[in-house]
């Protein structure tokens, strides 16, 4: 909370997805794009086969313009925007690994030379001169990838270096070589689709053929090494997050469960229309393939960022930038002694540095849609125990009591704060469903292991009544009901409904 | 379990400080090859501008210089953030979207850089098409550098407008503190854009004494807005002048005017390095200027000292490694013919 607070429109987590999936997406595809080439380059020269040396310069062209510019600057560009919307964070990794960086950064140096001058050097150097700068170009290529993996995956699993602070702890952290292993494959994978966009522009002849074939064999090797390595990587992850990323992310795992029938619908374009009619395959359906290929690795990376919640390090700094070592601190003095820049609104500067860096208040994973029609009581209870209540993907409430009522004060301030009835149009039994998924459900979703109707159904109007009036008794974080006497006649309403079981 | 405090610089600060100074020169002078060069190309009173084989050839250099100046400019961003983290975060938050909008600038420019190069290969001006957008690419990226980075230097600033407005649009309006600032690394990159310009062309009658000329100008342009800047530091002045980097910018203002000697002399190398030595003490003297600035607020020799040994000397090697390689690749490129082997 040494740092001011960017008060984006947009939430954080857009932004960042923004930058970050462009530069994967690019920084992959150089890595394997330059082992694409020079190997390709290889056999074509052992045969003389000069199409395919045209193509392949073609290729280099396209590979330059791609990873040099928007590759690279995209990179920058992440950083700049670690820097902008979690300054904490990036601070504690460039302190702990600047020489890595500083080691990857001359990597990137002769990368960017050599890429350089391998493709302006096809036509006026001898083939050996050139492939020795490709080779150069590639191996540094995965060398940065090698260095940027170690910071990378020491975010989620930083594994030894929580208790030794050392170094290599966190640079070799168990995430590491599954980790690599995983990208390299993707890497290879992404070479081949990006080149597969430009063999399907051929003309269908054998070379057509000849280039397909050879190119989706790239992606289909990728894929097949990629699988594997995925489930090494998340054997490799500590089973308290796996655990609880299965409870509490549905979203992310189900994306990346059901992103492996993506892969399976990759491998088999591939292997149909790149081995088995290549000569069908068209600049369109090469496109598909390859963005195919791009949401499967795009599931990847936003399962991999989704389960280190609730933290940004895990073990060592939360999402919202607080060291998990100045707990106490927190505790005893709240957030407002801590934060450094103030804006004049005290209520203002709490919800961002609490809570703003997940939570927009009617953008990217809003707050305004959960608290429309509540209160400030409602507000100024949940606030506190929001880590409790949701199932541990979010940081705890460090702060005084009186700070989340500053915090639930600014957050009433933006709500529509007329009766749910009259925001949803809604009445009777409709709208009794409407106050149980505001008041109750964000906590007790149906169906969930929080689920609690199965208790709730039977019950007679008076015990209905006493249950809303007692709620604040019933367990850490349950805020009293405050709705109006409306709201909590079609909530008992509702209630009525329920059958055991939670079925309506 | 007690975690890790990482309050603490990996390497002592003149470590760091070398470092940042360092890349920081190397990082201005492909900055200036770029910025300086497509100024004089796009203004030079050439009389066959698009058609001249000297103008065409600096063209067709240009996106290589823009790749260096990305990747040279990381590494000094990376060693400032190391030690003044509190001061260039802040500054960039506060400025956030002129500072993020820094990225597509610069891609726009990269590409524009290429697009001239592989452009107009019949002389026509289409090149001036590409290079003027990608000049003003650079003019705002090269302003949005200096408004943050002087913003950086007052922390009272940053807390001033972060009260006012939080979205991310506070430009510094204390233009006193780094217009002149600008003006003079932007009149110091005309001068060593024309320093490249003219040895490229060395041998060119059109170009050689346009660069002359433009070198001349930059030099004396640089040397007015830096006095001025000087000037209007006031208290801070009297600070620069006890330390020793008052020195260092004295020699620079006389190997600057020995470059220019050497240049309109033909001796392009002592013209050269005494250019980059001046460039380097510009830059120590721009950080002396910093820690003065910062004074009362944050002193960078606070941080707690943790070396990180192992890690630093393998930064070495591969430094050591890169630069060996650079050359090679450099020299195999420039030898290699295709009918060789």
């Amino acid at each position: 909370m040494q740092y001011p607070f960017w008060n984006l429109a947009v939430g954080y987590g857009v932004l960042m997805a923004g930058v970050a999936v462009l530069h994967v997406f690019i920084s992959h595809f150089a890595i394997g794009g330059g082992f694409f080439l020079v190997v390709m380059e290889r056999s074509a020269r052992k045969v003389a086969d000069t199409e395919r040396l045209e193509f392949l310069e073609k290729l280099s062209r396209f590979f330059v313009l791609t990873t040099l510019v928007m590759g690279a600057l995209t990179g920058v560009g992440l950083w700049f925007v670690i820097g902008l919307l979690n300054p904490a964070a990036t601070e504690v990794l460039i302190h702990n690994f600047v020489w890595g960086w500083a080691i990857e950064w001359t990597f990137f140096v002769v990368e960017i030379l050599a890429a350089i001058l391998y493709y302006y050097g096809w036509k006026r150097m001898a083939p050996a001169d050139h492939m020795t700068l490709g080779w150069i170009y590639f191996f540094f290529a995965w060398l940065s990838l090698f260095v940027i993996n170690g910071i990378l995956t020491f975010m989620l699993t930083p594994g030894t270096w929580l208790v030794k602070g050392d170094f290599w702890d966190g640079f070799f952290n168990p995430t590491f070589w599954p980790s690599l292993v995983l990208r390299s494959a993707i890497a290879v994978m992404l070479a081949g689709l990006y080149a597969l966009l430009v063999a399907s522009r051929c003309k269908p002849d054998a070379f057509k053929v000849r280039m397909v074939r050879q190119t989706a064999w790239w992606g289909i090797a990728g894929l097949a090494a990629a699988l594997p390595s995925l489930y090494w990587y998340w054997r490799a992850i500590p089973a308290t997050i796996t655990a609880a990323a299965i409870e509490a992310l549905p979203t992310p795992m189900r994306a990346l469960h059901y992103s492996q029938w993506l892969a399976g619908a990759l491998a088999v374009l591939l292997i149909l229309f790149g081995l088995i009619v290549p000569r069908r395959l068209h600049l369109s359906l090469a496109m598909v393939i390859m963005v195919a290929g791009l949401c499967w690795f795009g599931s990847f990376e936003w399962f991999r960022e989704s389960i280190r919640k609730p933290y940004i390090i895990v073990g060592y700094m939360y999402g919202n930038g607080v060291e998990v070592r100045d707990t106490d601190t927190y505790k005893r003095d709240g957030y407002l002694s801590q934060i450094a820049y103030r804006s004049g609104d005290d209520g203002a500067d709490l919800f961002r540095h609490a809570c703003r860096s997940c939570h927009t208040i009617q953008g990217y994973n809003p707050l305004k849609p959960a608290f429309d029609g509540t209160d400030r009581a409602f507000i100024g209870a949940i606030v506190p125990n929001a880590h409790l209540l949701l199932r541990g993907n979010m940081p705890p409430f460090l702060g005084t009591a009186s700070e989340a009522n500053a915090i639930a004060a600014y957050l009433e301030a933006h709500l529509d704060r007329r009766p749910l009835s009259a925001i949803y149009g809604l009445q009777g039994i409709k709208l009794g469903e409407k106050v149980f998924q505001v008041r109750c459900g964000k906590c007790h979703p149906m169906g969930s292991p929080q689920d609690k109707t199965k208790s709730l159904a039977g019950l007679t109007q008076e015990e209905y009544r006493n249950l809303l009036n007692n709620a604040a008794g019933y367990g850490q974080g349950m805020p009293a009901f405050t709705g109006d006497e409306a709201e909590r006649s079609v909530l008992i309403a509702y209630f009525r409904t329920l059958k055991a079981g939670g079925e309506k | 379990m007690t975690l890790p405090d990482s309050s603490f610089l990996p390497a002592p600060l003149w470590v760091i400080t070398v470092l940042h100074v360092l890349t920081l020169s190397l990082h201005f002078a492909a900055m200036n090859f770029v910025l300086g060069g497509t100024l004089i190309v796009l203004t030079g009173r050439f009389d066959r501008r698009w058609g001249n084989p000297t103008i065409r050839r600096f063209i067709a250099l240009l996106p290589g210089a823009m790749a260096a100046t990305v990747t040279l400019g990381v590494a000094p961003l990376l060693f400032l953030q190391l030690a003044y983290p509190r001061q260039m975060y802040s500054a960039s938050i506060v400025s956030g979207w002129f500072w993020f909008l820094v990225i597509p600038a610069v891609i726009g420019a990269y590409y524009l850089l290429y697009a001239a190069s592989f452009s107009g290969k019949e002389g026509v001006s289409s090149k001036a098409r590409f290079l003027w957008p990608a000049l003003f690419a650079l003019l705002y990226v090269s302003l949005v550098y200096s408004s943050v980075f002087s913003m950086a230097e007052h922390p009272d600033l940053i807390q001033r407008l972060y009260a006012q407005n939080q979205t991310g649009f506070q430009w510094n309006p204390d233009a006193g503190n780094y217009l002149l600032r600008w003006l003079h690394m932007i009149l110091g990159a005309v001068a060593v854009g024309a320093y490249f310009v003219g040895l490229l062309g060395k041998d060119d009658p059109e170009t050689f004494p346009v660069a002359k000329r433009l070198f001349g100008y930059g030099m004396a342009g640089a040397a007015a807005a830096g006095f001025g800047y000087l000037v209007s530091l006031n208290g801070i002045l009297a600070g620069l002048m006890r330390t020793p980097a008052i020195w260092g910018l004295i020699v620079g203002i006389l190997l600057s005017l020995g470059s220019l000697h050497f240049f309109f002399a033909r001796r392009f190398l002592p013209s050269g390095l005494a250019l980059f030595v001046s460039l380097v003490l510009m830059v120590i003297s721009r950080h002396q200027l910093r820690v003065l600035r910062l004074q009362g607020h944050f002193d960078p020799a606070s941080w707690r000292i943790a070396p990180q040994w192992f890690p630093f000397l393998l930064f070495l090697i591969c430094f050591a490694s890169a630069a060996m390689l650079i050359v090679y690749m450099v020299r195999l490129f420039f030898s290699s013919r295709p009918d060789s082997l």
